[in-house]
């Protein structure tokens, strides 16, 4: 099935080497960071995590997303979703992928990363993120590419596979609540430190996650004439409204237990992110940004009239997965480090390499998300 | 034609129950193990959580500009100079009051402990969350008490430096070599790619010396010894006055105490 | 059987051999060092190396034998001394060392090719010279 993933319309090899090029210096880039070091990214003492970290946090979600079709579609027969299951599933192969080529260009000594296998910690949450994060791609890929490949030859799916995709299903939630255990675990960092954490991080994920696949829907319609249907995109559309609904609701409890209870060691880090601290407030601007796209997108969504404007629906999508990246991405992990333990404020600017080695592992990403689904589509319009 | 395809079966199978049976039989009866495990091996170790090595600083005697501890620490273990660098890499320095305990009360302080600083470095915790955190356990908790690391086994993922409640740890950012002035041949110094941080100086223990910085200070403002002898000099002096600890509230058990 | 339970089988039992080959070669010392019940009280809190003067033309054990199994004893020495605290070995000659590599660089120190001539014809580049510092790099 792979080699329907090697022909393709001018439209789609413009795309791919478009997107080889990013890859290359992506990868020229991170040459760059394996003779010099991590210094050449904007990192340091203080901030010890940046973009890489806040772009797997971000792409955990998005995987686990897959869910939002996967549940409704096979364990409650949700019929609108019948064509694009495959396409969160992919989405989520090419979103776990992404995370793990994300933790390992964070790493310091990826030459060692087996140790994490060799010398298992179970008391460790980054060696339970490790293990569900490959089992999860792996249920996708191999689920998903069973499915299609049965669909192909018009014949139902083995036995199996319906077993590996009900396994999916709370493997998809465990997955960023682990990720979420990472952060929420450790004493020293109040904005981490909240029980909140974990369902804050599920319900944003299932907010940009449909948000993505949406669009996703779109691009397909326009590019390769496969259309989910606009039932399957209000279906989607309202289940990411609600998702946002909860994680803006998340957010305002945050800010509650913070404010109301005047602690300081729970207010310093919304104070840095949202208004500044000690006259260092770099992030104030993007903060709000993400607060009040966030919410008015989530808003066009929950509206039936509004969302039904192809236009508006997009730009909702949109904004909220923006809203989200901010928030999830640049808001979490900075705020996180900043106060820094013996409380000063520190900036955090990514570098130039840093930020091509991150499009570098973005175009990896695409690059797989674009030969899964056009296998895909290929499969299902020949189908069809 | 079918006597030949049963007996390779058999065949396959005896070797493969063969193999599985001699693994079972060498590791369940000793007399029967291929290479003979010498038992003397398992030599003495020390035995875990006996000693308890903390530290007691009387920030009183700390003088303002010395630096004497943090040098000779620095240079006994080959830390590279980085100092005023995002790639800072430091195991021992001076902070204020106020950025050492945050949570402790800052009302109506006097000048004197306002301005006072005092030393910061690894709290060697007795319940790290560094040593919880590290997926490789390349930082652990040792017999004696002292968060250690292993820096053969670090993959540099920097949880640990995440965990830290105190900013005690550090990244080697870039190659540490070039920026280690004078070299100090007893010791290694770090590789790219690995956290580092304070180590209690345990190559000095070993030899029964104690740690460089407490043997460095002029004023003898640093007191090291057993946290669970009650008769050691340091359960005697916190005993006889009143101490500190930075950031108790966290459960995290820190092995160094502060006079102020 | 159909055969891809065919296959399933003779993967999973492929595993199980691997595994517990894997576990049978590891379960005692991965390499054999021989070497005697050391002394209890030496191996409490302090460390007495040698006490001899130093030999070169003596090594903690045979020349042929360290040529063959030298990284596998750091190995082990390494493992012992940094993380179990066992940090004095004992050889067949009931000589005690400090389980160190300062331990072999503190004879082997007239030589700053030391490691390096047999590394570099065998095209051997361990990394131990990342941080700790060579024959070449301390002062002989």
């Amino acid at each position: 099935m792979i080699e329907k993933a090697l022909k393709g319309s001018r439209g789609y090899w413009t795309w791919v080497a478009f997107l080889l090029v990013v890859i290359g210096l992506g990868v020229t880039a991170y040459a760059k960071q394996m003779t010099l070091g991590l210094g050449v990214t904007g990192m340091g003492r203080d901030i010890s995590w940046g973009v890489y970290i806040a772009q797997f946090t971000f792409l955990v979600g998005v995987a686990a997303s897959a869910v939002m079709l996967v549940l409704p579609y096979y364990l409650h027969n949700q019929k609108d979703f019948a064509k694009i299951v495959i396409v969160g599933e992919f989405l989520a192969v090419s979103a776990a992928l992404m995370c793990m080529l994300f933790i390992l260009a964070d790493m310091g000594r990826p030459d060692r990363v087996l140790n994490v296998l060799l010398h298992p910690s179970p008391h460790s949450m980054v060696f339970w993120d490790v293990l569900v994060l490959n089992g999860y791609l792996f249920l996708n890929l191999i689920s998903g590419w069973a499915v299609l490949g049965a669909e192909r030859k018009g014949v139902k799916p083995a036995p199996w596979v319906k077993w590996l995709i009900f396994l999916s299903i709370p493997w998809a939630f465990s997955i960023h609540t682990v990720t979420a255990f990472l952060f929420a675990g450790l004493p020293g960092r109040h904005l981490w430190l909240t029980a909140v954490l974990a369902p804050r991080f599920l319900a944003s994920a299932f907010a940009a996650g449909t948000a993505i696949l949406i669009l996703l829907t779109f691009i397909l319609k326009r590019v390769a004439n496969f259309d989910a249907g606009p039932e399957a995109r209000t279906k989607l559309a309202v289940l990411g409204a609600y998702a946002g609904v909860a994680n803006l609701f998340f957010l305002g409890t945050e800010f509650f237990t913070a404010f109301y209870s005047n602690v300081p060691a729970h207010m310093h880090s919304l104070q840095y992110l949202y208004f500044g601290l000690h006259g260092h407030g770099p992030l104030v601007p993007y903060m709000w940004f993400s607060l009040i796209a966030g919410i008015i997108s989530v808003g066009v969504l929950l509206s039936p009239p509004l969302r039904r404007k192809t236009g508006m629906l997009i730009a909702a999508c949109i904004g909220l997965v923006v809203s989200i990246w901010i928030d999830k991405g640049v808001g979490l992990v900075i705020g996180g480090f900043n106060p820094t333990p013996l409380e000063a404020i520190v900036d955090y600017i990514p570098t130039f390499t840093e930020i091509s080695v991150t499009l570098g592992i973005y175009g990896i990403g695409l690059l797989v998300l674009t030969m899964l689904l056009k296998v895909a589509v290929t499969v299902k319009t020949q189908e069809a | 034609m079918t006597m030949k395809q049963d007996r390779r079966e058999f065949l396959k199978k005896a070797g493969l129950g063969a193999l599985a049976g001699l693994g079972a039989a060498a590791g369940l009866f000793p007399a029967f193990a291929l290479e003979k495990t010498d038992p003397s091996t398992f030599t003495q170790k020390p035995t875990p959580g006996k000693v308890r090595w903390g530290m007691l600083i009387d920030t009183r005697k700390c003088k303002q500009n010395c630096t004497e501890c943090i040098v000779r620490c620095h240079h006994d273990h080959n830390v590279p100079d980085l100092s005023g660098t995002k790639n800072e890499v430091k195991w021992i320095w001076k902070s204020g009051y106020e950025e050492a305990f945050p949570t402790a009360s800052q009302q109506f302080q006097t000048d004197d402990v306002k301005h006072r600083k005092v030393l910061t470095l690894c709290n060697h915790c007795k319940e790290a969350p560094c040593t919880r955190a590290c997926p490789t356990e390349a930082t652990f908790k040792r017999w004696d008490g002292i968060v250690s690391m292993d820096y053969h086994r670090c993959i540099g993922c920097r949880f640990c430096m995440a965990a830290c409640p105190y900013g005690s740890r550090s990244f080697n950012w870039e190659d540490p070599r070039p920026h280690v002035e004078e070299l100090t041949a007893a010791y290694p110094t770090r590789m790219r790619g690995v956290v580092e941080k304070c180590n209690f100086c345990s190559e000095r223990l070993s030899k029964g010396d104690l740690p460089a910085c407490v043997d460095s200070c002029p004023e003898k403002a640093l007191i090291f010894g057993d946290l669970n002898d009650p008769d050691s000099e340091i359960r005697r002096m916190i005993a006889a006055n009143q101490t500190m600890q930075r950031k108790p509230e966290l459960g995290t058990l820190p092995s160094v105490f502060y006079i102020i | 059987m159909n055969k891809l339970s065919q296959l399933l089988g003779a993967v999973a039992a492929g595993l199980v051999v691997f595994i517990a080959a894997w576990f049978f070669i590891h379960a005692g010392h991965g390499g054999s060092v021989p070497a005697h019940a050391e002394d209890p009280a030496v191996a409490a809190a302090t460390v007495q190396p040698g006490g001899a003067p130093i030999d070169s033309s003596k090594c903690i054990l045979p020349t042929e034998y360290m040529r063959a199994h030298h990284m596998q004893i750091l190995n082990k020495w390494r493992h012992d001394s940094v993380r179990e605290g066992n940090r004095v070995y004992v050889n067949p000659e009931g000589e005690h060392f400090e389980k160190s590599l300062n331990t072999c660089l503190g004879c082997h120190n007239n030589n700053p090719m030391f490691c390096f001539m047999c590394h570099q014809y065998a095209d051997v580049k361990p990394t131990c010279w990342e941080c700790h510092l060579s024959p070449m790099e301390v002062p002989q």
